[in-house]
Protein backbone atom coordinates (compact mmCIF):
# COMPACT_ATOMS: atom_id res chain seq x y z
CA UNK A 1 0.00 0.00 0.00
CA UNK A 2 1.38 3.13 -1.25
CA UNK A 3 2.32 5.98 2.00
CA UNK A 4 2.53 9.01 -0.33
CA UNK A 5 1.01 9.07 -4.02
CA UNK A 6 2.14 11.96 -6.04
CA UNK A 7 0.02 12.91 -9.65
CA UNK A 8 0.92 14.95 -12.01
CA UNK A 9 2.55 17.00 -9.61
CA UNK A 10 3.70 20.99 -10.51
CA UNK A 11 4.44 23.45 -8.81
CA UNK A 12 4.99 27.03 -9.79
CA UNK A 13 5.81 30.07 -7.28
CA UNK A 14 4.30 33.06 -8.16
CA UNK A 15 7.32 34.96 -9.22
CA UNK A 16 6.49 32.48 -12.22
CA UNK A 17 9.72 29.87 -11.41
CA UNK A 18 8.32 26.07 -11.97
CA UNK A 19 9.95 24.61 -9.07
CA UNK A 20 8.31 21.19 -9.71
CA UNK A 21 7.72 19.76 -13.00
CA UNK A 22 4.58 16.68 -13.79
CA UNK A 23 5.83 14.75 -10.23
CA UNK A 24 4.49 11.29 -10.34
CA UNK A 25 5.68 9.23 -6.97
CA UNK A 26 4.49 6.43 -5.94
CA UNK A 27 6.04 5.63 -1.83
CA UNK A 28 5.59 2.70 0.03
CA UNK A 29 4.97 2.88 3.97
CA UNK A 30 8.25 1.77 6.12
CA UNK A 31 10.22 2.78 3.08
CA UNK A 32 13.90 5.44 3.39
CA UNK A 33 13.70 7.42 0.54
CA UNK A 34 16.60 9.58 -0.02
CA UNK A 35 16.42 12.65 -2.56
CA UNK A 36 19.60 13.85 -4.12
CA UNK A 37 19.96 16.76 -6.63
CA UNK A 38 21.48 20.46 -7.16
CA UNK A 39 20.82 23.06 -4.98
CA UNK A 40 17.59 24.74 -6.91
CA UNK A 41 16.48 20.91 -7.88
CA UNK A 42 13.33 21.28 -6.16
CA UNK A 43 14.08 18.72 -3.32
CA UNK A 44 12.66 21.18 -0.25
CA UNK A 45 9.74 22.43 -2.45
CA UNK A 46 8.87 18.75 -2.99
CA UNK A 47 8.93 18.07 0.67
CA UNK A 48 7.12 21.23 0.96
CA UNK A 49 4.50 20.55 -1.19
CA UNK A 50 3.76 16.78 0.66
CA UNK A 51 2.54 18.11 4.01
CA UNK A 52 1.58 21.49 2.19
CA UNK A 53 3.51 23.92 3.61
CA UNK A 54 3.63 24.94 -0.37
CA UNK A 55 0.88 23.95 -1.48
CA UNK A 56 0.93 22.14 -5.29
CA UNK A 57 -0.10 24.23 -8.46
CA UNK A 58 -1.68 21.48 -9.75
CA UNK A 59 -1.98 17.81 -9.16
CA UNK A 60 -2.94 15.25 -6.61
CA UNK A 61 -0.90 14.29 -3.12
CA UNK A 62 -2.40 11.74 -1.19
CA UNK A 63 -1.10 10.39 1.56
CA UNK A 64 -2.48 7.31 3.09
CA UNK A 65 -5.51 6.80 0.49
CA UNK A 66 -6.53 10.82 1.63
CA UNK A 67 -6.17 13.41 -1.34
CA UNK A 68 -4.59 16.54 0.16
CA UNK A 69 -7.21 19.22 0.16
CA UNK A 70 -6.90 23.45 2.21
CA UNK A 71 -9.98 21.79 4.17
CA UNK A 72 -8.21 18.98 5.68
CA UNK A 73 -4.10 20.30 5.66
CA UNK A 74 -3.94 20.73 9.46
CA UNK A 75 -5.12 17.99 9.60
CA UNK A 76 -3.37 15.96 7.72
CA UNK A 77 -0.18 17.76 8.52
CA UNK A 78 -0.72 16.32 12.35
CA UNK A 79 0.16 13.00 11.14
CA UNK A 80 3.20 14.37 8.96
CA UNK A 81 6.15 14.79 11.24
CA UNK A 82 8.93 17.57 9.51
CA UNK A 83 12.74 18.18 10.49
CA UNK A 84 14.01 20.98 9.13
CA UNK A 85 17.58 22.40 8.12
CA UNK A 86 17.71 25.23 10.68
CA UNK A 87 15.79 22.70 13.34
CA UNK A 88 12.73 25.56 13.49
CA UNK A 89 12.47 24.70 17.43
CA UNK A 90 10.85 28.21 19.80
CA UNK A 91 14.46 29.09 20.84
CA UNK A 92 13.45 30.83 24.56
CA UNK A 93 11.20 27.77 25.40
CA UNK A 94 12.72 24.45 26.89
CA UNK A 95 13.21 21.45 25.12
CA UNK A 96 10.44 19.57 26.91
CA UNK A 97 7.76 22.09 25.56
CA UNK A 98 9.30 22.12 22.09
CA UNK A 99 8.51 18.25 21.81
CA UNK A 100 5.14 19.07 23.61
CA UNK A 101 4.70 21.30 21.08
CA UNK A 102 4.31 18.38 18.81
CA UNK A 103 1.14 17.21 20.66
CA UNK A 104 -0.39 20.53 20.01
CA UNK A 105 -2.21 19.95 17.04
CA UNK A 106 -4.42 17.35 19.42
CA UNK A 107 -4.98 20.23 22.12
CA UNK A 108 -7.89 22.63 22.48
CA UNK A 109 -7.54 25.99 22.71
CA UNK A 110 -8.38 26.69 26.35
CA UNK A 111 -5.97 24.09 27.61
CA UNK A 112 -3.23 25.98 24.85
CA UNK A 113 -4.15 28.93 26.35
CA UNK A 114 -2.93 28.13 30.01
CA UNK A 115 0.07 25.94 28.42
CA UNK A 116 -1.39 22.52 30.23
CA UNK A 117 -0.55 19.63 28.61
CA UNK A 118 -2.19 15.94 30.21
CA UNK A 119 -0.27 13.78 31.71
CA UNK A 120 -0.57 11.56 28.81
CA UNK A 121 1.45 13.60 26.57
CA UNK A 122 3.94 13.84 29.47
CA UNK A 123 4.49 10.56 28.40
CA UNK A 124 4.89 10.24 24.80
CA UNK A 125 7.27 13.20 25.31
CA UNK A 126 9.52 11.63 27.15
CA UNK A 127 9.28 8.55 25.44
CA UNK A 128 10.17 10.58 22.32
CA UNK A 129 13.19 12.60 24.30
CA UNK A 130 14.31 8.39 25.51
CA UNK A 131 14.78 7.55 21.88
CA UNK A 132 16.64 10.53 20.78
CA UNK A 133 18.63 10.22 24.08
CA UNK A 134 18.18 13.80 25.21
CA UNK A 135 16.05 12.78 28.74
CA UNK A 136 18.36 14.56 30.71
CA UNK A 137 18.29 17.85 28.86
CA UNK A 138 14.54 18.11 28.98
CA UNK A 139 14.51 21.14 31.07
CA UNK A 140 17.07 22.95 29.23
CA UNK A 141 16.27 26.36 26.85
CA UNK A 142 16.36 24.87 23.63
CA UNK A 143 19.01 27.28 22.59
CA UNK A 144 21.27 26.24 25.09
CA UNK A 145 22.28 23.18 22.86
CA UNK A 146 24.38 22.31 20.36
CA UNK A 147 23.05 21.94 16.75
CA UNK A 148 23.18 18.16 16.69
CA UNK A 149 21.06 18.09 20.05
CA UNK A 150 18.72 20.94 18.70
CA UNK A 151 18.00 18.73 15.54
CA UNK A 152 17.67 15.59 17.88
CA UNK A 153 14.84 17.51 19.71
CA UNK A 154 13.44 18.87 16.45
CA UNK A 155 12.87 14.57 15.33
CA UNK A 156 11.86 14.16 19.02
CA UNK A 157 8.96 16.80 18.50
CA UNK A 158 8.28 14.78 15.20
CA UNK A 159 8.25 11.98 17.19
CA UNK A 160 5.32 13.02 19.74
CA UNK A 161 3.28 13.49 16.75
CA UNK A 162 3.57 9.96 16.67
CA UNK A 163 3.36 10.63 12.63
CA UNK A 164 3.36 7.81 9.72
CA UNK A 165 5.56 9.93 7.86
CA UNK A 166 8.67 12.19 9.01
CA UNK A 167 9.66 14.34 6.46
CA UNK A 168 13.41 15.73 6.67
CA UNK A 169 14.39 18.56 4.68
CA UNK A 170 18.18 19.03 4.69
CA UNK A 171 18.64 17.79 8.34
CA UNK A 172 22.44 17.37 8.24
CA UNK A 173 23.32 20.40 6.35
CA UNK A 174 24.12 22.36 9.23
CA UNK A 175 26.13 19.74 11.02
CA UNK A 176 29.41 18.39 11.45
CA UNK A 177 29.86 15.48 10.31
CA UNK A 178 29.70 12.88 13.48
CA UNK A 179 26.49 14.76 14.26
CA UNK A 180 25.11 14.19 10.69
CA UNK A 181 26.23 10.35 10.94
CA UNK A 182 24.15 10.58 14.44
CA UNK A 183 21.26 12.11 13.49
CA UNK A 184 20.90 10.11 9.94
CA UNK A 185 21.60 6.82 11.77
CA UNK A 186 18.85 7.87 14.11
CA UNK A 187 16.17 8.28 11.57
CA UNK A 188 17.37 5.23 10.04
CA UNK A 189 16.46 3.76 13.31
CA UNK A 190 13.30 5.47 13.59
CA UNK A 191 12.30 3.96 9.87
CA UNK A 192 13.30 0.17 10.71
CA UNK A 193 11.94 -0.16 14.44
CA UNK A 194 8.78 1.75 14.33
CA UNK A 195 7.81 1.52 10.32
CA UNK A 196 7.59 5.18 10.02
CA UNK A 197 8.23 6.29 6.25
CA UNK A 198 11.16 8.85 6.04
CA UNK A 199 12.16 11.14 3.11
CA UNK A 200 14.87 12.92 3.51
CA UNK A 201 16.58 15.61 1.30
CA UNK A 202 20.37 15.39 1.46
CA UNK A 203 23.50 17.00 -0.67
CA UNK A 204 25.86 13.98 -0.12
CA UNK A 205 25.45 11.25 -1.93
CA UNK A 206 27.39 8.94 0.04
CA UNK A 207 25.26 9.06 2.86
CA UNK A 208 22.28 8.76 1.13
CA UNK A 209 23.81 5.06 -0.56
CA UNK A 210 24.18 4.66 3.00
CA UNK A 211 21.22 4.81 4.71
CA UNK A 212 18.73 4.80 1.90
CA UNK A 213 16.55 2.06 0.33
CA UNK A 214 15.36 4.35 -2.15
CA UNK A 215 17.03 7.13 -3.66
CA UNK A 216 15.02 10.00 -5.87
CA UNK A 217 17.15 12.17 -7.95
CA UNK A 218 15.92 15.58 -9.35
CA UNK A 219 17.36 18.27 -11.64
CA UNK A 220 15.52 21.31 -12.96
CA UNK A 221 12.01 19.97 -11.21
CA UNK A 222 11.89 16.93 -13.01
CA UNK A 223 12.69 13.23 -11.75
CA UNK A 224 16.18 12.34 -13.16
CA UNK A 225 16.59 9.38 -11.41
CA UNK A 226 14.23 7.01 -8.94
CA UNK A 227 15.71 3.39 -7.78
CA UNK A 228 18.03 1.51 -5.24
CA UNK A 229 21.37 2.90 -4.51
CA UNK A 230 23.23 -0.26 -5.88
CA UNK A 231 21.43 1.61 -9.58
CA UNK A 232 22.84 5.07 -9.08
CA UNK A 233 26.15 4.88 -11.63
CA UNK A 234 28.65 7.74 -11.68
CA UNK A 235 27.26 8.79 -15.43
CA UNK A 236 24.14 8.79 -13.63
CA UNK A 237 25.50 10.88 -10.97
CA UNK A 238 27.10 13.56 -13.83
CA UNK A 239 23.98 13.48 -15.64
CA UNK A 240 21.97 14.32 -12.21
CA UNK A 241 24.42 17.11 -10.70
CA UNK A 242 24.88 18.34 -14.71
CA UNK A 243 28.27 17.80 -14.97
CA UNK A 244 28.28 16.98 -18.37
CA UNK A 245 32.19 16.50 -18.92
CA UNK A 246 34.47 13.08 -17.57
CA UNK A 247 36.06 14.19 -15.06
CA UNK A 248 39.78 12.94 -17.26
CA UNK A 249 39.08 15.74 -19.81
CA UNK A 250 38.32 18.49 -17.03
CA UNK A 251 41.72 17.47 -15.76
CA UNK A 252 42.99 17.92 -19.22
CA UNK A 253 41.78 21.63 -19.62
CA UNK A 254 43.23 22.44 -16.55
CA UNK A 255 46.52 20.95 -17.90
CA UNK A 256 46.36 22.65 -20.86
CA UNK A 257 45.58 26.04 -18.96
CA UNK A 258 48.48 25.32 -17.18
CA UNK A 259 50.99 25.31 -20.39
CA UNK A 260 49.13 28.23 -21.91
CA UNK B 1 55.71 58.72 2.20
CA UNK B 2 52.40 59.95 0.52
CA UNK B 3 49.42 58.43 1.74
CA UNK B 4 46.68 58.75 -1.27
CA UNK B 5 43.28 58.60 0.91
CA UNK B 6 40.01 57.46 -0.39
CA UNK B 7 36.36 56.40 0.73
CA UNK B 8 35.51 52.67 0.42
CA UNK B 9 32.78 53.32 -2.40
CA UNK B 10 33.60 52.12 -5.94
CA UNK B 11 34.21 55.75 -7.51
CA UNK B 12 36.17 56.48 -3.90
CA UNK B 13 34.10 59.88 -3.70
CA UNK B 14 32.00 60.22 0.11
CA UNK B 15 28.70 58.27 -0.50
CA UNK B 16 25.38 60.87 -1.18
CA UNK B 17 23.21 59.74 1.15
CA UNK B 18 25.46 60.21 3.98
CA UNK B 19 26.59 63.64 3.07
CA UNK B 20 22.94 64.75 2.44
CA UNK B 21 22.03 62.72 6.25
CA UNK B 22 24.65 65.05 8.08
CA UNK B 23 24.28 67.96 5.69
CA UNK B 24 20.53 68.26 5.66
CA UNK B 25 20.55 68.73 9.51
CA UNK B 26 22.21 72.08 9.35
CA UNK B 27 20.67 73.24 6.36
CA UNK B 28 17.20 72.89 8.49
CA UNK B 29 18.47 74.45 11.18
CA UNK B 30 19.69 77.29 9.36
CA UNK B 31 16.57 77.96 7.64
CA UNK B 32 13.91 77.40 11.45
CA UNK B 33 16.43 79.00 13.49
CA UNK B 34 14.96 82.33 12.47
CA UNK B 35 11.29 81.12 12.80
CA UNK B 36 11.21 79.77 16.46
CA UNK B 37 13.11 83.26 17.34
CA UNK B 38 16.50 81.52 18.17
CA UNK B 39 19.72 83.50 18.07
CA UNK B 40 22.97 83.62 19.75
CA UNK B 41 22.33 86.97 21.22
CA UNK B 42 19.18 85.87 22.77
CA UNK B 43 20.26 82.73 24.25
CA UNK B 44 23.05 84.80 25.82
CA UNK B 45 21.21 87.06 27.01
CA UNK B 46 19.00 84.86 29.11
CA UNK B 47 22.01 83.61 31.06
CA UNK B 48 21.59 85.95 33.43
CA UNK B 49 18.18 85.39 34.28
CA UNK B 50 19.30 81.63 34.36
CA UNK B 51 22.15 81.86 36.84
CA UNK B 52 19.64 83.95 39.43
CA UNK B 53 16.76 81.02 38.90
CA UNK B 54 19.60 78.66 39.79
CA UNK B 55 20.79 80.87 42.83
CA UNK B 56 18.08 80.68 44.08
CA UNK B 57 17.69 77.06 44.67
CA UNK B 58 20.34 77.14 46.83
CA UNK B 59 18.63 77.47 50.26
CA UNK B 60 17.18 75.46 52.89
CA UNK B 61 14.68 72.96 52.07
CA UNK B 62 11.49 73.08 53.52
CA UNK B 63 11.74 70.20 56.25
CA UNK B 64 8.28 70.21 56.94
CA UNK B 65 6.83 69.93 53.52
CA UNK B 66 8.56 66.43 53.93
CA UNK B 67 5.76 64.20 54.39
CA UNK B 68 3.57 66.05 51.55
CA UNK B 69 6.30 65.15 49.68
CA UNK B 70 6.09 62.04 50.32
CA UNK B 71 2.54 61.20 50.23
CA UNK B 72 2.44 62.84 46.73
CA UNK B 73 5.99 60.81 45.03
CA UNK B 74 4.08 57.35 46.70
CA UNK B 75 0.73 58.54 44.58
CA UNK B 76 2.52 59.28 41.66
CA UNK B 77 5.00 56.09 41.91
CA UNK B 78 1.23 54.36 42.31
CA UNK B 79 -0.85 56.13 39.31
CA UNK B 80 2.76 54.68 37.01
CA UNK B 81 2.51 51.00 38.23
CA UNK B 82 -1.35 50.94 38.18
CA UNK B 83 -1.51 52.73 34.68
CA UNK B 84 1.59 50.61 33.22
CA UNK B 85 -0.40 47.15 34.89
CA UNK B 86 -4.02 48.02 33.70
CA UNK B 87 -2.20 48.61 30.12
CA UNK B 88 -0.36 45.50 29.32
CA UNK B 89 -3.93 43.71 29.86
CA UNK B 90 -5.04 45.86 27.31
CA UNK B 91 -2.80 45.74 24.70
CA UNK B 92 -1.23 42.38 24.57
CA UNK B 93 -4.51 41.46 22.77
CA UNK B 94 -4.69 44.82 20.77
CA UNK B 95 -1.25 43.93 20.09
CA UNK B 96 -1.89 40.64 18.44
CA UNK B 97 -3.87 41.79 16.40
CA UNK B 98 -2.56 44.59 14.84
CA UNK B 99 0.60 42.46 14.26
CA UNK B 100 0.83 41.46 10.32
CA UNK B 101 1.88 38.02 11.01
CA UNK B 102 -0.56 36.81 13.40
CA UNK B 103 -3.35 39.16 12.96
CA UNK B 104 -6.78 36.80 12.04
CA UNK B 105 -7.78 39.09 9.22
CA UNK B 106 -5.74 42.11 7.24
CA UNK B 107 -8.83 44.39 8.17
CA UNK B 108 -8.50 43.86 11.83
CA UNK B 109 -5.33 44.15 11.45
CA UNK B 110 -5.65 47.70 9.18
CA UNK B 111 -8.47 48.00 12.34
CA UNK B 112 -6.49 47.85 15.16
CA UNK B 113 -3.45 49.81 13.52
CA UNK B 114 -5.32 52.69 13.05
CA UNK B 115 -7.24 52.44 16.82
CA UNK B 116 -3.48 52.05 18.42
CA UNK B 117 -2.52 55.28 15.93
CA UNK B 118 -5.45 57.40 17.06
CA UNK B 119 -5.21 56.49 20.80
CA UNK B 120 -1.88 57.86 20.82
CA UNK B 121 -2.83 61.21 18.45
CA UNK B 122 -3.38 63.14 21.88
CA UNK B 123 -0.54 63.10 24.46
CA UNK B 124 -1.18 62.18 28.09
CA UNK B 125 -2.15 65.91 29.50
CA UNK B 126 -4.75 66.46 26.77
CA UNK B 127 -6.41 63.02 27.68
CA UNK B 128 -6.21 63.89 31.44
CA UNK B 129 -8.17 67.01 30.87
CA UNK B 130 -10.74 65.31 29.36
CA UNK B 131 -10.89 62.47 32.09
CA UNK B 132 -10.73 65.64 34.56
CA UNK B 133 -13.31 67.21 33.23
CA UNK B 134 -15.56 63.62 33.21
CA UNK B 135 -14.42 61.82 36.46
CA UNK B 136 -13.37 65.32 38.72
CA UNK B 137 -9.93 66.02 40.42
CA UNK B 138 -7.46 63.41 41.93
CA UNK B 139 -5.42 60.12 40.72
CA UNK B 140 -8.10 58.61 39.02
CA UNK B 141 -8.23 60.22 35.78
CA UNK B 142 -4.46 60.48 35.60
CA UNK B 143 -4.34 56.79 35.72
CA UNK B 144 -6.77 56.27 32.85
CA UNK B 145 -5.48 59.10 30.82
CA UNK B 146 -2.09 57.62 31.34
CA UNK B 147 -3.29 53.84 30.91
CA UNK B 148 -4.98 55.03 27.51
CA UNK B 149 -2.02 56.47 26.12
CA UNK B 150 0.43 53.76 27.24
CA UNK B 151 -2.37 51.41 25.12
CA UNK B 152 -1.70 53.21 21.97
CA UNK B 153 2.26 52.96 22.71
CA UNK B 154 2.58 49.26 23.80
CA UNK B 155 0.12 47.88 21.50
CA UNK B 156 2.26 49.46 18.66
CA UNK B 157 5.75 47.72 20.53
CA UNK B 158 4.11 44.26 21.41
CA UNK B 159 3.12 44.37 17.31
CA UNK B 160 6.38 45.19 16.14
CA UNK B 161 7.75 42.62 18.54
CA UNK B 162 5.66 40.02 16.95
CA UNK B 163 6.12 41.14 13.30
CA UNK B 164 10.52 40.23 13.51
CA UNK B 165 10.03 37.29 15.36
CA UNK B 166 11.80 34.65 13.71
CA UNK B 167 10.04 32.67 10.90
CA UNK B 168 11.67 29.11 11.16
CA UNK B 169 10.15 28.91 14.79
CA UNK B 170 6.63 29.59 13.41
CA UNK B 171 6.83 27.35 10.49
CA UNK B 172 7.79 24.25 12.74
CA UNK B 173 4.82 24.93 14.29
CA UNK B 174 2.83 25.04 11.75
CA UNK B 175 4.14 21.83 9.93
CA UNK B 176 2.71 19.53 13.09
CA UNK B 177 -0.61 20.91 12.35
CA UNK B 178 -1.17 23.82 14.60
CA UNK B 179 -3.83 26.21 14.67
CA UNK B 180 -3.15 30.18 14.03
CA UNK B 181 -3.57 30.93 17.78
CA UNK B 182 -1.94 28.24 19.50
CA UNK B 183 1.46 29.59 16.74
CA UNK B 184 0.30 32.63 18.42
CA UNK B 185 1.10 31.50 21.95
CA UNK B 186 3.96 29.20 21.42
CA UNK B 187 5.74 30.34 18.57
CA UNK B 188 5.39 34.40 18.45
CA UNK B 189 4.92 35.67 21.97
CA UNK B 190 7.75 33.25 23.79
CA UNK B 191 9.90 34.90 20.80
CA UNK B 192 8.87 38.33 21.39
CA UNK B 193 9.40 38.00 24.96
CA UNK B 194 13.13 40.04 25.06
CA UNK B 195 11.46 43.25 22.76
CA UNK B 196 8.73 43.34 25.26
CA UNK B 197 10.88 43.58 28.09
CA UNK B 198 12.75 46.24 26.58
CA UNK B 199 9.89 48.14 25.61
CA UNK B 200 8.08 47.74 29.10
CA UNK B 201 11.32 48.69 30.98
CA UNK B 202 11.06 51.83 28.40
CA UNK B 203 7.09 52.72 29.19
CA UNK B 204 7.74 52.45 33.00
CA UNK B 205 10.30 55.19 32.78
CA UNK B 206 8.27 57.30 30.48
CA UNK B 207 5.13 56.45 32.56
CA UNK B 208 6.64 58.06 35.79
CA UNK B 209 7.95 61.07 34.42
CA UNK B 210 4.63 61.50 32.55
CA UNK B 211 2.49 60.57 35.66
CA UNK B 212 4.68 63.71 37.56
CA UNK B 213 3.13 66.36 35.71
CA UNK B 214 0.23 65.11 35.19
CA UNK B 215 -0.91 66.76 38.37
CA UNK B 216 -0.83 69.88 36.27
CA UNK B 217 -4.00 69.94 35.11
CA UNK B 218 -5.10 68.54 38.04
CA UNK B 219 -4.81 64.83 37.62
CA UNK B 220 -3.39 63.69 40.93
CA UNK B 221 0.32 62.83 41.13
CA UNK B 222 3.42 65.29 42.71
CA UNK B 223 2.82 67.74 39.60
CA UNK B 224 0.57 69.87 41.23
CA UNK B 225 2.91 70.65 43.71
CA UNK B 226 5.51 71.46 41.59
CA UNK B 227 3.73 73.76 39.79
CA UNK B 228 2.14 75.58 42.45
CA UNK B 229 5.87 75.68 43.99
CA UNK B 230 6.60 77.33 40.55
CA UNK B 231 3.84 79.80 40.63
CA UNK B 232 4.90 80.82 44.24
CA UNK B 233 8.55 80.96 43.76
CA UNK B 234 8.35 78.63 46.68
CA UNK B 235 12.33 77.44 45.73
CA UNK B 236 12.46 75.86 48.90
CA UNK B 237 10.15 72.68 48.00
CA UNK B 238 10.90 73.18 43.92
CA UNK B 239 14.31 71.55 44.85
CA UNK B 240 12.90 68.79 47.12
CA UNK B 241 10.92 68.04 44.39
CA UNK B 242 13.21 67.89 41.72
CA UNK B 243 15.84 65.88 43.39
CA UNK B 244 13.05 62.95 44.58
CA UNK B 245 12.06 62.98 41.10
CA UNK B 246 15.70 62.34 40.08
CA UNK B 247 16.27 60.30 42.34
CA UNK B 248 12.99 58.01 41.72
CA UNK B 249 13.71 57.98 37.90
CA UNK B 250 17.59 56.69 38.74
CA UNK B 251 16.29 54.35 40.87
CA UNK B 252 14.03 52.86 38.66
CA UNK B 253 16.66 53.06 35.90
CA UNK B 254 18.84 51.07 38.00
CA UNK B 255 16.51 48.24 38.66
CA UNK B 256 15.17 47.77 35.26
CA UNK B 257 18.93 47.03 34.09
CA UNK B 258 18.92 44.51 37.04
CA UNK B 259 15.83 43.25 35.59
CA UNK B 260 16.52 43.17 31.97
CA UNK B 261 19.88 41.16 32.46
CA UNK B 262 18.11 38.72 34.22
CA UNK B 263 14.84 38.27 32.30
CA UNK B 264 16.94 38.29 28.88
CA UNK B 265 20.06 36.03 30.09
CA UNK B 266 19.32 32.04 31.39
CA UNK B 267 18.51 33.11 34.73
CA UNK B 268 14.86 33.90 33.70
CA UNK B 269 13.66 30.60 32.04
CA UNK B 270 10.34 31.23 29.99
CA UNK B 271 8.35 28.27 30.88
Amino acid sequence: MACITLRNVTKTYPDGFCALKNINLDIAAGEFIAILGPSGAGKSTLLRTINALDPASSGEISIDGEVLTPRNRRRVRARIGMVFQQFNLVDRLNVMTNVLIGRLAERGWLSSLFYLFPQSDFQIAEAALREVDLLDKAWSRADKLSGGQQQRVGIARALAQQPKLILADEPVASLDPKASEDVLALLRKICTEKGITVVVNLHQVEYARQYADRIIALNAGSVMFDGSPEHLSPSKLAVIYGITTPLESRHADKLALAHA
Amino acid sequence: MQINWRWPTPDGKPPVVTVLALALPLVLMFFTASVVGMSPDKLLSAMPRLLDFTQHLWVMPDWDYLPQLGKKMLETVEMTLLATALAIVLSLPLGILAARNASPHPWLYRFSRDLLSSIRALPELVWALVFVSALGLGPLPGIMALALVTVGFMGKFIAEAIEVVSAEAIEGLEATGCNKFQSILYAMLPQAVPDFIGSLLYILDHNLRAASILGLVGAGGIGYDMVMSMRLFNYERIGMIAISIYLLVTLLDRLSDVFRRKALGDLLNVH
